[in-house]
């Protein structure tokens, strides 16, 4: 071995660590480009409070126009402009604002409701809306009498646009978000609009302030609208009601979106993960180790991303990890890619790696998906607001889906892999199963451990230990299913491939009881509702069901079998041959 | 001993685990699904708490994709509980022997049982219930909202005096002509006209004239009630408000037709040979030794929006027999023990005019505490001794 492949095996990752590194945070926290930035910065940094909580003005920019626009850019003659522009602009100059194309409408019916059938796009301004808003409200108002679920795409995008409209008018009239900051004992948050009514309110220096910045844009002064808003930044620095060092930290995370970069890094570090485990046997040794230290530096630059990003969620809300749909999927993933680490660092095999970027990346898509309805780091409901249970029992808990996910996972790799290509023979082929056998011990007692800690909540809170609720009954599933497996294994009725087989199944149960029960929409626990999850629901089930009729073929038939076999035979028959 | 042993066998084997394991994830898939249709405290009833079921096929498919008509007879949650029961301390007795390796698998496996056991207990000993009090009014009784009664009540007298007809006995009654409800304390016979388990009322200018007609007597005559379907487990945390149509006679003598509902308030005068009787339909009432008085109901919302943050009830506490007189606030999360009760703060009446708290009575209740934490204990003790059986191998 010479001294280039000794260093080789380390040198090369860790100078792939630095670079991913250096380029990731380069691109987070790069300067912003455009006119004014700096001034825009100071701008989406005034703290202001919606739907109950206080942040930045920007995040209610980029909430706002994600649920008009379904993005958090939008286009100004061809060229690219921040969220927090287009609302200064809304609220500053509404007439303006009214000729920018930023409703998104996709549904034929509708457009033709508007007469805006033949134009070649999907955002339209609200002046072009504006001439149908009778019909709208007629249409929104009939659609509204049926029952959520009977609701046909017509109605729902009628009642999407009706309610992104109202939006859009809240804004523009200042009813939401509320910008005046209480700064003195007795006052509360108050939005601008009660100044018309109120003149006094005018006058209080907070409203001043605000006014003061928005006039500035209003004539297009915006170096002397920036100046304004730093300067009101300064005096709120001492009003502890106004968080504004909270909100600069969240406009920071707001730009660096640290869960979109995790994610493009995991699908890198998977591609790299998966040529080196799978072409472990084609390859030399050397070549595929480096290979797999490249991945799994990738994933771990992506993991401090994600790190990042929950732990800054964390700080921002002031709660644990998960409080809802969309901080429980990055927290699934979050928490599965820390097993699959265990795992990996127990069987080098370089499968962990791979695993865990398949689970960061596909749990940061559900994520992204499910944060297209606002504010993701929103009030919780007053039964749900104890920070205790939702470390212990909702963590707990959510720590048993990442296993249960992550067993899912190996066995289909197991199952897949295993059967169908000769790839896995040798090591990998034992020491999978043994790796699933201990992910489901850790899933059995975490989903135990956690599902009871729901009871006791549940006990301590409406004095029912158990109520048979859709999602506890989803939770006891989780529990039933990995005991089952668990059972069947002790009692020598299932064998490394139904092992697999069964965990695959798992992914089915998981799934249903994350997602499917809230599709239900029974209980206390459902706290969102997505049309198209439930397609997806479905699709993913059938692959899953797929996956576990590839468990059918019988072991002595794999193809990494046969092929490990054949080389046995042929290496002993050449062990026999006479020297 | 080694009979014994052989006898057991069956009942102690693994197979039977992993069978009963599965039954009972059917059996919840099932029972999750039916709460689409039905409320959720029918369905623990039909599932949970009972020796076998009937499974619609229909749950599994949407009938907009098929309709599938019949039914498959089911082991219920009680069979199940009771099988898994067995089949637990069958195998520990028959393959039990103490080591402290298995000490953890024991433990564990004994807190299994105990959880077993305490989910027996809540389902028989349980009992929970509702208490509305506006603010500055009192109350000792608690209602259960699954189950109506028709009270008639003498407030003639020193003490009110009231005889109640239960739900059961008017479902049994509805719709037949032949079939009287009568008993020597009731001043009258009850005829059930109609029964709606689940209703709605209408107004006098929503109502036709032949749904006024129903009704000769009281509240019926200037508002009708009709039948609407059952409150399913989706529909959250409302519930069923029952109302009935009724014929009061005397010695055969129609003393008029009421329509008496839980969805009205207060009770209606019924003539009964000069004497006044207050009528009504309401939900089953349970006394309390103790009395809950409402000072002051607070509902606390995010500024800006109607997320509520907190609900909370300042209340006094009056029980004589145990010489209480407090004051003491309840709130989310935080509720008041007192008599083998517990109130927890449940909802509020409309305008934030009164507080609505769940009162539970749960003999078993601290059982699952017990078996979580011996299960926790028996699965540490294992893993700890997993792990130092493992290190010496290695060690070695």
């Amino acid at each position: 071995m010479n001294i280039h492949s000794r260093l080789g095996g380390w040198l090369l990752p860790a100078i792939v660590t630095l670079i991913t590194l250096a380029a990731t945070f380069a691109i987070m926290f790069r300067p912003s480009r455009g006119e004014h930035r700096g001034e825009w910065d100071a701008i989406g940094r005034i703290p202001v409070s919606a739907e109950g909580r206080v942040k930045p003005l920007d995040t209610v920019a980029r909430n706002s126009l994600i649920q008009i626009s379904g993005r958090q850019r939008w286009e100004r003659d061809g060229q690219r402009v921040e969220a927090i522009e287009w609302l200064c602009e809304l609220m500053a100059s509404p007439r303006t604002a009214s000729t920018r194309n930023v409703f998104r409408i996709d549904h034929p019916d509708l457009l033709a409701l508007l007469k805006l059938e033949d134009e070649k796009r999907v955002r339209f301004s609200f002046n072009e809306i504006a001439p149908s808003l009778n019909d709208i409200a007629l249409q929104s108002r009939q659609a509204a009498t049926v029952e959520p679920k009977r609701r046909d795409p017509f109605q729902k995008a009628v009642l999407q646009l009706e309610s992104r409209l109202l939006l859009f008018a809240s804004l523009a009239r200042m009813e939401t978000p509320y910008c005046v900051v209480p700064m003195r004992q007795g006052e509360e948050w108050r939005p601008l609009a009660d100044a018309v009514r109120e003149p006094e309110l005018a006058q209080h220096p907070s409203a001043q302030s605000v006014i003061g910045v928005l006039s500035a844009i209003a004539e297009g002064e915006v170096s002397k609208a920036g100046a304004n808003a730093r300067e009101y930044l300064q005096t709120l620095s001492t009003v502890p009601e106004a968080r504004t060092s909270a909100a600069a930290h969240e406009v920071l995370f707001n730009r660096a979106m640290p869960f979109i970069y995790a994610s493009a890094l995991y699908v890198l570090s998977f591609l790299l993960g998966c040529a080196a485990f799978l072409m472990r046997p084609l390859w030399n040794p050397d070549r595929s180790r480096v290979v797999a230290r490249c991945a799994l530096s990738i994933m771990l630059v992506a993991f401090l991303l994600h790190t990042f990003g929950l732990i800054t969620r964390m700080y921002l809300q002031g709660r644990p990890p998960v409080t809802n749909l969309y901080s429980s999927a990055i927290f699934i993933g979050w928490a599965a890619i820390i097993l699959a680490l265990v795992a990996e660092w127990f069987h080098r095999l370089g499968v962990g790696t791979m695993v865990a970027s398949l689970l960061g990346f596909g749990t940061l898509i559900i994520a992204h998906n499910l944060s297209s309805g606002g504010d993701t780091m929103q009030m919780m409901q007053a039964v749900l607001d104890t920070n205790f249970w939702l470390a212990t029992h909702v963590v707990v808990i959510t720590i048993g889906y990442s296993a249960t996910f992550l067993a899912g996972l190996l066995g289909a790799i197991y199952l897949i892999f295993g059967a169908l290509t000769p790839l896995l023979r040798g090591e990998p082929l034992k020491a999978i199963p043994k790796m699933i056998y201990g992910v489901i011990a850790f899933a059995t007692i975490t989903s135990f451990v956690g599902t009871v800690l729901g009871g006791i909540w549940a006990d301590q809170s409406w004095g029912r230990f158990w109520g048979w609720d859709p999602k506890e009954n989803g939770a006891a599933l989780i529990v039933l299913w990995n005991l089952l497996i668990l059972h069947a294994r002790w009692g020598g009725m299932i064998q490394p491939r139904g092992v697999a087989v069964l965990a695959v199944g798992g992914n089915i149960i998981t799934a249903w009881s994350w997602f499917g029960t809230n599709m239900l929409g029974v209980g206390l626990h459902s706290y969102g509702f997505m049309d198209s999850a439930v397609f997806w629901l479905v699709v993913f089930c059938l692959v899953q069901l797929a996956i576990m009729s590839v468990g059918a073929i019988p072991y002595r038939a794999w193809r990494s079998n046969t092929v490990a076999r054949a080389a046995k035979r042929e290496s002993a028959a050449v062990a026999n041959v006479p020297a | 001993m080694e009979q014994f042993r052989h006898l057991l066998g069956p009942l102690a084997s693994l197979r039977l685990t992993v069978v009963l394991f599965a039954l009972s994830m059917f059996l919840i898939l099932a029972g999750t699904l039916a709460q689409v249709r039905d409320g959720v405290w029918t369905v623990v009833d039909q599932y949970f708490r009972s020796l076998w079921v009937m499974i619609p096929l229909q749950l599994f498919v949407p009938e907009k994709v098929l309709r599938l008509p019949g039914a498959i007879p089911f082991p219920a949650g009680t069979t199940l509980g009771i099988l898994l029961f067995v089949n637990l301390l069958a195998a520990h007795a028959a393959r039990f022997k103490w080591s402290w390796k298995r000490s953890g698998i024991i433990l564990s496996h004994a807190g299994a049982l105990l959880l077993l056991v305490g989910e027996f207990v809540t389902g028989i000993g349980a009992d929970e219930g509702h208490m509305s009090i506006f603010e500055g009014s009192s109350s000792s009784h608690v209602e259960d909202l699954r189950e109506a009664e028709l009270a008639i009540v003498d407030a003639t007298g020193e003490e009110d005096r009231v005889v109640v007809v239960s739900q059961h006995a008017l479902q049994r009654a509805a719709g037949q002509r032949d079939h009287v409800i009568t008993n020597p304390l009731l001043p009258v016979s009850v005829r059930v006209d109609q029964w709606m388990s689940n209703s709605r009322l209408l107004g006098p200018r929503q109502a036709s004239p032949q749904q006024l007609a129903r009704a000769s007597a009281g509240l019926g005559t200037e508002v009708a009630a009709e039948p609407i379907r059952n409150v399913t487990g989706v529909d959250g945390m409302s519930t069923d408000t029952p109302s009935v149509y009724v014929t009061f006679e005397r010695d055969g003598k129609e003393l008029g037709r009421y329509l008496l509902s839980t969805r009205i308030d207060t009770p209606q005068d019924l003539f009964v040979d000069g004497k006044v009787y207050q009528v009504w339909l309401r939900f089953r009432r349970t006394y309390k030794p103790y009395t809950i008085h409402l000072i002051d109901f607070r509902h606390d919302k995010f500024v800006g929006t109607q997320v509520a943050r907190n609900f909370s009830s300042r209340v006094r506490l009056v029980d004589p027999a145990r010489s209480v007189d407090r004051e003491l606030t309840i709130s989310m999360n935080k509720p008041l023990r007192h008599a083998g009760d517990t109130l927890y703060q449940a909802s509020y009446k409309e305008g934030d005019t009164g507080t609505v708290l769940q009162v539970v009575r749960n003999p078993g209740w601290l059982i699952p505490y017990i078996s979580c934490a011996v299960v926790t204990l028996g699965l540490l003790v294992h893993f700890v001794a997993k792990l130092i059986s493992s290190a010496r191998r290695v060690v070695s």
